[in-house]
């Protein structure tokens, strides 16, 4: 579904990402951790085009992503996306923020955009919210309208960065759990977090990043049993012993 | 009173001419086209850093060496609205800068075109910022129309000089046309107030 090959990346000077390759399935939850400024944002970002690659291959759903003939707003309606700090349309109700892009880009009628909007509402715990704005909502609230906004675009492949970082701790639950129902339902999913409970819970792999390269990927139990690089051995000796 | 039609008119086309070649402006300012974006920095810097009066002179002595000529009230009127354009553009690309960046990229990411994501979601946010500073530039605009006066743009401090020449009560004639030009630019200052106030209940 998603494949790098050989992708570099620099920021002027800066080598950002060095050499990834990474191939995830259609249904497979793939959870990328690793420290700050590791790559991981910048490497989910390079899926649905937000940063461009500088060298090397990037195929989504057989499609090349980083080629001039590829209508990269058709790409990327079969991948959602959900953000730190939301994002969400400030100046538009719940409601108006999840049917935007289903009318404008998908062409459905407003009728029709708004059942499927409550539809995600209703999953996602907050169909009572469609007519707040997204500042009368808690910051929990607003990451759920957030993932049903992705959702309504009925995506092939949902990208999540870091989603629960923004959070107060006590929302991060909340935040998850939809999370967790989606992987369940066999959503393809990228997820970069600190959060190893869900990395270890729903993961169906997990990657981690340091310094801008893929030290070592495993199945979740193996990867936090028994890490084979020192350098990941390190990393979650800090986060776990807390 | 002709004076004031003159004032009101100069100051209604200067508006609306300012704020469009503002608008264009801003946005050459912000395109990736390297050449628009140099144009549209020169173009705000020249015009903002030169004196107003010497723009007007620029659009009323400049045809007449091209071979044709602008007689002062469109002179006048069209330096006026080149001048504050500088200005306008200025405002509207702050408020367009100061949209959080993942605005643009939770809209372009769900699909929406660059001209989609700047109708639906950059505008709307940005123009509740422009407001206050396009307000006072509008205010600004009409009392800077009195430098028609002196192209003999037929504007109210033009007749208010003739008039005071004429019957020597100069303070009265004054305090007269000061007062013409609150009767235009308090009810915008606080129809600008109110509009602003509206959109930040909005949400």
């Amino acid at each position: 579904m998603i494949d790098f090959h050989q992708v570099d990346k620099h920021y002027g000077q800066f080598h950002v990402l060095k050499g990834i390759d990474l191939h995830v399935q259609e249904g497979e939850v793939v959870v990328v951790v690793g420290p700050s400024g590791s790559g991981k944002s910048t490497m989910l970002r390079c899926i649905n085009r937000l940063e461009t690659i500088t060298s090397g291959g990037l195929t989504v759903d057989g499609i090349t992503v980083n080629e001039r003939k590829t209508d990269i707003n058709t790409l990327r309606k079969e991948i959602g996306m959900v953000f730190q700090h939301f994002n969400l349309y400030p100046h538009k109700k719940v409601i108006d923020n999840i049917t935007l892009a289903p009318v404008k880009v998908l062409g459905l009628s407003k009728a029709e955009a708004e059942k499927t909007a409550m539809y995600y509402l209703e999953k996602v715990g907050i169909a009572d919210k469609a007519e707040s704005y997204p500042s009368q909502l808690s910051g929990g609230q607003q990451q759920r309208v957030a993932i049903a906004r992705g959702l309504a675009m009925k995506p092939k492949i949902m990208l999540f960065d870091e989603p629960t970082s923004a959070l107060d701790p006590e929302m991060v639950g909340e935040v998850l759990d939809v999370m967790r129902a989606l992987a369940r339902e066999g959503m393809t999913m990228v997820v970069v977090t600190h959060e190893m409970g869900f990395a270890r819970e729903v993961a169906d792999r997990v990657i981690f990043m340091d310094q801008g390269q893929i030290v070592e990927e495993a199945e979740p139990e193996a990867f936090f049993a028994s890490p084979k690089e020192e350098r990941t051995r390190t990393f979650l000796s800090r986060v776990l012993s807390h | 009173m002709e004076g004031f039609y003159g004032t009101l008119l100069s100051s209604v086309l200067a508006l609306i001419g300012s704020f469009l070649i503002g608008a264009v402006v801003a946005v050459f300012r912000m395109t990736s086209v390297k050449g628009l974006r140099w144009f549209g920095a020169v173009y705000v810097e020249f015009i903002r850093n030169i004196p107003l009066l010497l723009v007007v002179y620029i659009f009323y002595y400049g045809p007449s060496a091209l071979g044709f000529t602008l007689d002062g009230f469109k002179a006048g009127t069209i330096g006026l609205a080149v001048y504050t354009s500088a200005f306008i553009a200025e405002a509207i690309r702050a408020g367009i800068m100061a949209v959080p960046k993942g605005q643009m990229e939770a809209a372009r990411s769900s699909g929406l075109s660059y001209i989609q994501t700047m109708l639906h979601i950059i505008l709307p946010q940005a123009i509740k910022l422009v407001i206050p500073p396009l307000g006072n530039q509008f205010i600004n605009l009409i009392k800077n129309s009195s430098v028609l006066t002196l192209v003999a743009g037929l504007d109210l401090m033009y007749f208010a000089d003739g008039i005071s020449t004429e019957t020597y009560r100069t303070f009265d004639t004054y305090i007269f046309v000061a007062v013409f030009y609150l009767v235009l630019t308090l009810p915008l200052s606080y129809g600008v107030r109110i509009w602003e106030r509206r959109l930040q209940r909005k949400y």
